[in-house]
């Protein structure tokens, strides 16, 4: 069930991946815009997309033979994203010199009308500079050598070219069929005074030269002169190892190949019996003839728009949207295409930019061959009406034709929008323009079309009292000065509270060692039938002290400083009661003073019982 | 302990005589260093005037900078605002005038920073709010989006907050004091106690997010013209971002005459020093 249901899925992908597929796109390329009377040259027609293709039933360019040489067809999937193309190949054999242009080319994909764009081909009288270091007779003075083997030739179809302007260039590197050749280094043009574009390998195919069968390996790309003057292209140097047959000493026999004594090297009995002995590997240098270019600088007074461009260019223009508000982007789409140096071609000028606010553009090239010399390259540029317009500003782009040898100058076609709201403050309009299209999308959003221009608000003139800071108030000294008063109460609080604490636990300490003593001697009077008159009364009138210094805790009454007096009013004692504690102290007081008493040596236990009733009332 | 001063007797020095008996007058005792009351107030009266003074000329260099504005003198006016800007005499009024006189020389950057300035001292003041919108309109500055939580917490400035810590922290302080010499230990101090420590560690919390978000003291305002936020050091570098005069960035890191700073739109890049202004002096 679960593969069922990846199964669905993934067919959900691939249907919404089709359905989302681009829409049919359709490009053509020359394989060489230059070319010599006889030389072929190809032109690819590539349809890029979903759905059937119809290519151009028959191209009929007097002065030139067409014939469609086949239909390749390419399907690539990346990360569920499918791209299919078929490329419909043509051979084109100039007939006699001249300019020729070959006109769109209607081709139907996908149930669209598709047109390729218009292409250029300058045929020459003579032959092309095409310098051939060819295997023949004259080469072969080196018996049996590698080189004998191999060829290298820079074909550059062009004598003379401008300052940057791009020539492409082919190097072919062919390879006896029969000694396994293996490219060890690629490829280099040496030379000064020009730029080139890195190689790329564009075919390889089997060629019969001078008889004999060669493995051709074309690379492709493209120069650009740096300065006027004339050069040597090349020559081109590359590495590569062979396999050569063993050198013997006897005689070797005829190859029914050499029929025509052309010494050639696989007469060699390794060629025609492999197993008799094994070749060697041999690594050989192949280099090509160097050739000459004249490059001319470019005419003085270039337009203003001119940033470098040199080649063929056509250019459409588009905006979205056309009606809006002042201060509202449009989105001004621009695709210049052709042949040329698209590392120079840059976006087109507003030929009059005022009451428009402009930002930097944005770029993306497609190129349509594999060095980059045609193609597509495509502008978005975000440009906002400070004002009402009715017109998008007219887009100019200036480049050199090499082929006219004068500067050309597109202008885009007028095109008609409707601006609502009034006109901004002028001094919007003289502001730089300093924002990229993402500031233009993700920036404050424009001022409103019906306000009016705002004025700021007027001045004060009223002074400020009071100089203030940018310093927070956490950093400031003062601040922190200021914490010291709070913390100073919390210390004053917590010592003050300390201080009562250890006095209330002082007076807590003597409080309880009077009760304690009291508590003693109370037990004492009651249990003690022995004791002398001395030491009774003495000790009752000690318990009277501390319970009425106990009773009067509060003032801190010294036990020892109590008297009957300060004791009765302590606990409010009644006349008699009052005359029993007077009596208990005199009595005390006579036993410790006078050392005699007049009564008996030994108390009644009527009087015990009096005092010790006496003494336990007092509460 | 009683100092003295010697001063040679008059008398032998008039005859050129050199003083062997020098007469000695003892140091006033009434202040520690010999100086009377009277001295003292003079020296207050002498320390008050000269500020009073300082500052009246701050308030007549303040008013002839509003009158050169008044005229229309703008040039003037900025370099007499700048003046007082140079001395320290900072008040939110001072940096909204001098906002104004910028902005009438459509110097919208340096406009929007002084704008920005008079509400970093004063977060409510009415016209400078008003003004600063009106310069990024004109000049489509960008701004620093704040977060959510610095949105809700830009309800208070960062000195408000600061006062609130500091009371509370002190009530929680008092509130931790009291309960631990008290007897009965009620939940009602308890409970103050703990909420007092709670809003000062919010109010502590709420100033550094605010200091350090996007209107914190590293918010900048850019005053060049032109000024691309470039992908590094270097005029050559890719560019990020263009910023438009008076666009808000925060400053993260210097290095050399380049800052790296946090852009509008989530981005980072690299500024030349020269061309954004700190908000806070």
């Amino acid at each position: 069930m679960q593969s069922r249901i990846l199964l669905v899925a993934l067919a959900s992908i691939a249907v919404a991946e089709f359905a989302y597929a681009d829409s049919p796109s359709v490009t053509a390329v020359l394989s060489n815009s230059e070319a010599t009377v006889g030389e072929t040259v190809e032109l690819q027609i590539k349809v890029t997309g979903p759905g059937d293709a119809r290519p151009p039933e028959e191209i009929s360019i007097d002065g030139l033979e067409i014939h469609s040489t086949g239909t390749s067809r390419q399907f690539e999937i990346h990360n569920f994203s499918t791209n299919s193309s078929v490329t419909y190949n043509y051979t084109i054999l100039p007939l006699r010199a001249g300019r020729f242009t070959i006109p769109p080319q209607t081709v139907q994909a996908g149930g669209k009308i598709l047109r390729t764009p218009e292409l250029a081909l300058n045929v020459a009288d003579a032959p092309g500079q095409q310098t051939k270091t060819r295997p023949g007779r004259s080469t072969q003075s080196q018996p049996t050598s590698a080189g004998d083997l191999v060829f290298a030739e820079l074909v550059v179809p062009k004598k003379t070219a401008y300052v940057g302007e791009v020539v492409p260039v082919q190097i072919r590197m062919g390879f006896d069929a029969r000694v396994h050749p293996r490219l060890t280094e690629p490829p280099d043009i040496t030379g000064q005074g020009f730029t080139s574009q890195k190689l790329q390998q564009s075919s390889q195919n089997l060629e019969t030269i001078n008889g004999r069968p060669f493995e051709v390996v074309t690379f492709k790309t493209a120069i650009a002169a740096a300065r006027a003057g004339k050069f040597e292209i090349g020559p081109v140097k590359a590495k590569a190892q062979v396999v050569v047959p063993r050198r013997r000493n006897a005689p070797r026999s005829r190859s029914p190949f050499d029929l025509f004594d052309l010494d050639d090297p696989f007469s060699d009995p390794f060629f025609s019996n492999p197993f008799a002995q094994f070749g060697e590997r041999r690594d050989i240098q192949i280099s090509s003839d160097p050739v000459a270019l004249e490059v001319k600088p470019l005419p003085p007074n270039a337009p203003p728009s001119f940033s470098g461009a040199i080649g063929s260019f056509v250019m459409a223009t588009d905006a979205k949207p056309k009606s809006l508000q002042v201060g509202d982007p449009i989105t001004v789409t621009t695709t210049i295409s052709g042949r040329g140096n698209f590392d120079r071609v840059n976006a087109p000028l507003l030929e009059d930019d005022r009451g428009w606010h402009k930002y930097p553009p944005s770029s993306k090239f497609k190129q349509d061959d594999e060095v980059g010399i045609s193609g597509t390259k495509t502008f978005e540029m975000v440009i906002s009406p400070n004002e009402n317009k009715q017109n998008l500003p007219v887009l100019a782009f200036s480049y050199f034709d090499p082929a006219k040898e004068q500067y050309v100058t597109l202008q885009s076609e007028p095109m008609a929008i409707a601006v609502q709201g009034g006109a901004v403050a002028p001094v919007v309009a003289a502001q730089p323009p300093a924002s990229s299209p993402a500031t233009a999308a993700r920036g404050r959003p424009p001022v409103p079309n019906s306000a009016k221009p705002q004025d700021i608000l007027y001045q004060l003139t009223e002074p400020s009292r009071t100089v203030e800071s940018f310093e927070p108030l956490y950093a400031r000294r003062g601040f922190w000065a200021a914490q010291s008063l709070p913390l100073a109460a919390v210390l004053v609080f917590a010592g003050w509270k300390i201080r009562r604490a250890r006095l209330d636990d002082r007076e807590a300490r003597r409080i309880s060692a009077l009760q304690h003593e009291a508590a003693e001697l109370m037990h004492k009077l009651r249990r003690r039938d022995d004791a002398s008159p001395q030491e009774y009364y003495a000790e009752a009138s000690r318990v009277v002290r501390l319970k009425a210094a106990l009773a009067s805790r509060d003032r801190g009454v010294d036990p020892n400083t109590v008297d009957a007096e300060t004791a009765a009013e302590t606990f409010k004692l009644d006349t008699n009661s009052c005359d029993r504690l007077r009596r208990l102290f005199e009595q005390n007081d006579e036993w410790q003073y006078s050392g005699t008493h007049n009564g008996p040596e030994r108390i009644s236990p009527e009087n015990r019982r009096d005092v010790l009733e006496l003494i336990e009332n007092l509460k | 302990m009683n100092s003295f001063a010697v001063i040679p007797s008059a008398a032998k020095r008039s005859r050129g005589i050199p003083s062997r008996n020098p007469t000695v007058f003892p140091r006033d005792p009434s202040t520690s260093l010999g100086m009377t009351g009277s001295r003292m107030a003079i020296v207050f009266c002498l320390f008050f005037g000269i500020a009073s003074g300082a500052f009246a000329q701050a308030q007549a260099d303040f008013a002839k900078a509003n009158q050169a504005y008044a005229q229309g003198h703008f040039k003037e006016a900025i370099a007499a605002y700048e003046t007082l800007v140079s001395a320290r005499h900072w008040n939110a009024n001072l940096f909204y005038d001098l906002g104004n006189a910028y902005f009438r020389t459509r110097d919208f950057g340096r406009a929007i920073l002084n704008y920005e300035r008079a509400l970093a001292l004063d977060q409510h003041h009415p016209e400078a709010t008003a003004n600063l919108q009106i310069a990024r309109d004109e000049s489509r500055a960008l701004e620093l989006q704040p977060t959510r939580l610095e949105r809700y917490l830009q309800f208070a400035s960062i000195n408000q907050y600061s006062i609130a810590a500091e009371v509370a922290f002190w009530l929680g302080i008092f509130g931790i004091a009291a309960l631990m010499f008290v007897r009965r230990r009620s939940a009602a101090l308890v409970s103050l106690s703990i909420l007092s420590l709670l809003v000062c560690a919010m109010a502590v919390w709420a100033i550094h997010t605010v200091d350090n978000g996007s209107k914190g003291r590293a918010l900048a305002i850019v005053t060049g013209n032109d000024v691309q936020a470039r992908l590094a050091t270097a005029d050559t570098a890719n560019s990020v971002l263009a910023l438009p005069a008076g666009s808000e960035i925060k400053i993260l890191s210097t290095r050399g005459d380049w800052m790296y700073a946090a852009l509008p739109n989530d981005l980072r890049g690299w500024i030349q020093t020269k061309n954004a202004k700190q908000v806070r002096l």
